[in-house]
């Protein structure tokens, strides 16, 4: 399972909606976080979140069974470890 | 987390060496209206050598003040074509390293933020960047003496889950550290295990928090 953790703050909001959009994405909560989960990768398209730059690069909180292989000005990409 | 009382109050004053101080002058007190609240002038330093100097503080508002050591005779040091009065760095330093010391001033509003900007703008030292980050606004100068300036005002008010995800990350950075290779992923993977240690009880007794100080206000002054 990939799963990753976003702060439950109004900015990164759009990150957990945008993510959650994604085929076999759960979105659950653990205290304030998101806990953003999926058996494969993780996809979250950049301009669907609307999230300007210093947003897009400081989103994401943890990561568990999970990398990031991609964060750019297109998408954030976490896959399985 | 620490249960130390905390009891200081903020900053008395930074302090800077300038080689340029009509400069500096002109800067702070004429162009960005920081008010010159105190000054020394000093023969020397006791018995040491030691020039003569002058410590002069500009009041930044809210009893902080930024101050400066301007001392009569002595040349600038070499090291590099880069950097400010205080360092001088080689030409492969990268800049992000060398921006990375500054100094930020508060303000409250956005209109006081653009009341800087035009300021600012209007000088010799107009503003270089102005950048909307996570939860602030900022403007950046560089001063007479290539100190970087910059001047932020908060976009929101800070919420009490940044306080814990503040909290958990340094317990994460501190962790990782004291490892054989830290890294981002490293970071965030033993931040994920906090995370989960920590969060759902964190927000438990955040609610009871709410709660009770809610009962404690009366009902009148309920919105």
């Amino acid at each position: 399972m990939t799963t990753f953790y976003v702060l439950d703050v109004p900015e990164n909001v759009s990150v957990a909606t945008v993510a959650g959009q994604g085929p076999d994405v759960t979105v659950a909560r653990v205290g304030p976080y998101f806990e953003i989960s999926a058996p494969g990768a993780i996809v979250v398209d950049r301009r669907a979140t609307g999230c300007r730059h210093a947003v897009w690069y400081s989103c994401v909180a943890g990561l568990r069974g999970a990398r990031v292989t991609q964060q750019d000005k297109d998408a954030l990409r976490v896959e399985p470890v | 987390m620490s249960e130390l009382p905390h009891r200081v109050r903020g900053v008395d004053h930074v302090a800077y060496p300038t080689f340029d101080p009509a400069g500096t002058v002109r800067f702070y007190r004429d162009v960005l209206g920081f008010p010159v609240v105190h000054s020394i002038c000093a023969a020397g330093w006791g018995p040491e050598r030691h020039p003569d100097f002058i410590h002069f503080f500009f009041d930044i508002g809210n009893g902080d003040r930024l101050a400066f050591f301007y001392y009569f005779g002595l040349e600038p040091f070499g090291g590099g074509p880069q950097g400010d009065a205080y360092s001088r760095f080689a030409e492969d330093v990268p800049v992000y390293f060398i921006r990375s010391r500054h100094l930020a001033i508060h303000v409250d509003s956005e209109e006081d933020l653009l009341e800087y900007r035009r300021r600012l703008d209007g000088s010799e030292w107009p503003v270089e960047m102005q950048i909307q980050h996570e939860t602030i606004e900022s403007i950046y100068t560089h001063d007479p003496n290539g100190y970087m300036i910059e001047i932020t005002r908060a976009l929101r008010p800070v919420t009490p889950q940044e306080d814990l995800d503040a909290a958990l990350t340094i317990d994460a950075l501190v962790d990782v550290v004291s490892g054989p290779d830290p890294s981002m992923a490293a970071l965030l993977t033993r931040k994920a295990e906090l995370i989960v240690e920590r969060a759902a009880a964190w927000e438990e007794q955040h609610a009871a928090r709410a709660t009770a100080e809610q009962a404690s206000v009366p009902e009148v002054a309920r919105p």
